[in-house]
């Protein structure tokens, strides 16, 4: 069986995995005690935000791949890992306030968490636009894996910049689900399900993505080749 | 390198645009923050607890300059197809970047020493000279990191179809927590509100944050002027 033909079962098998985790969170889950059912969207929030992690660690293992072999094949992977990553971060990023306004009653704060979310999407975006403004193949493939690596070095300092940054000014908003959220194990069953199938829904769009960069590759040889 | 440098210095003497657009660019910042901030400002004069958040406008001024300047640090390598003939010589090309990391710290540096006078004399109420000597150490650090990051990411964005809209969008997001460090160290600076602890941890960041960005070019600049 050849890969494309798994990636295709697997993109179907998505569906009911979908449906699953939605039957998980929102009726075998409890509703949460003191945040009611708006906690609910961090069954959703949450994964998405670490596999958008996922992509953007993928960046960076690939531009240095990229760099040290010259090979194509981990340009394209870091490429497509970057626009999933970015898809994935503007959802966090969407999905937080949502859960703000109700948790917190305020749509944004300048957060640890949220002002590196967002600086992150900023970094990627930049790295995003660079490689779209570079014509020549080789030039592209070699700046945007140099800039993945700074993104990916400077995501640690931003973090801990802001946490100092936070620590000295008085807190605003309290957080009751800040720290140790106690998970009921319904919750965990949910959530860690929930994780399973976005973590199944990054693979599949990746190996689609790196199949359309390959075909991109294969149609610039053909065009030159005629 | 020295002969790098000296060229660079000797063009910029000729036709100071590098150096002359930076400084008219800070002047119009300064004029355009004070309209922007002015009941702000009002409120910092009289209140001590708030005065640093000069430091949060001292910085919007010096970065957006400095990537005014940054933005031409290639630019006429490129355009006059100097750089093909630096590739051609004999010498190591991490040599290209460093020579144009110094020119760089050299002109931003002129810049501020002309500019910071005037900031003060324009926002800065009183007694912060106390303090003179952190704000030159912060300045300094800035620097360092700003050009560190922006000379190589101008060798970058010299090269793409978009340039001088290129770089603003690559440099902020990747110098945003040195400019953190530097807003908190100069807000203790304006604020007369220095305890050593905290002074400590922020220099140490900046120290930390130009280190790591002096070693990264060493790796990666082969890669961005290979042809």
């Amino acid at each position: 069986m050849n890969s494309s033909r798994i990636n295709n079962i697997l993109a179907i098998i998505l569906i009911p995995l979908f449906l699953i985790a939605i039957y998980l969170v929102f009726y075998y889950a409890p509703v949460e005690q003191i945040l009611g059912f708006s906690q609910k969207i961090f069954y959703f929030h949450v994964p998405l935000a670490w596999n958008g992690l996922l992509g953007f660690t993928i960046v960076f293992v690939a531009s240095i791949a990229y760099l040290r072999t010259q090979k194509k094949i981990y340009d394209i992977v870091a490429h497509s890992a970057a626009e999933i990553g970015i898809i994935f971060t503007t959802l966090v990023l969407i999905t937080g306030p949502i859960w703000a306004k109700p948790a917190w009653g305020t749509w944004w704060t300048w957060d640890v968490r949220l002002t590196t979310t967002l600086v992150l999407w900023l970094l990627y975006v930049g790295y995003f636009m660079l490689a779209n403004s570079v014509e020549e193949e080789g030039k592209r493939g070699r700046f945007s894996a140099v800039y993945g690596v700074i993104a990916f070095i400077d995501v640690p300092l931003v973090f801990f910049s802001i946490r100092w940054w936070n620590s000295i000014h008085p807190v605003i908003f309290n957080t009751p689900s800040s720290g140790g959220m106690q998970l009921d194990p319904q919750m965990k069953v949910a959530f860690f399900f929930s994780l399973f199938v976005f973590t199944v829904l990054f693979a599949v769009l990746m190996t689609l993505r790196i199949k359309l960069g390959k075909a991109e590759e294969d149609l610039i040889q053909l065009k030159e080749g005629s | 390198m020295y002969s790098l440098i000296e060229k660079d210095i000797i063009s910029q003497l000729r036709t100071k645009e590098m150096i002359s657009a930076m400084f008219i660019f800070i002047l119009l910042v300064f004029v355009i923050l004070n309209f922007g901030f002015f009941d702000v400002l009002q409120v910092i004069k009289a209140d001590k607890k708030v005065a640093g958040s000069i430091g949060g406008l001292l910085w919007v001024a010096l970065t957006f300059a400095a990537v005014l300047g940054l933005n031409r640090t290639f630019v006429s390598e490129k355009d006059e197809g100097v750089m093909d003939g630096l590739l051609l010589a004999p010498f190591d090309r991490s040599l290209i970047y460093w020579s144009k990391f110094f020119s760089n710290i050299i002109f931003l540096g002129v810049v501020q020493i002309i500019s910071l006078p005037i900031f003060v004399l324009f926002f800065v109420s009183e007694g912060f000279l106390a303090e003179l000597g952190l704000l030159i150490l912060t300045i300094v650090l800035g620097d360092l990191g700003i050009v560190a990051v922006g000379t190589l990411l101008s060798a970058i964005s010299v090269n793409t179809k978009a340039r001088d809209l290129m770089l603003p969008i690559l440099f902020f997001p990747v110098i945003i927590p040195l400019l953190i460090g530097v807003v908190k160290l100069s807000g203790f600076v304006f604020a007369l509100n220095a305890d050593p602890q905290k002074v400590s941890l922020w220099l140490q960041f900046l120290i930390l944050y130009d280190i790591i960005f002096l070693i990264v070019p060493f790796l990666v600049f082969d890669f961005i002027v290979e042809d």
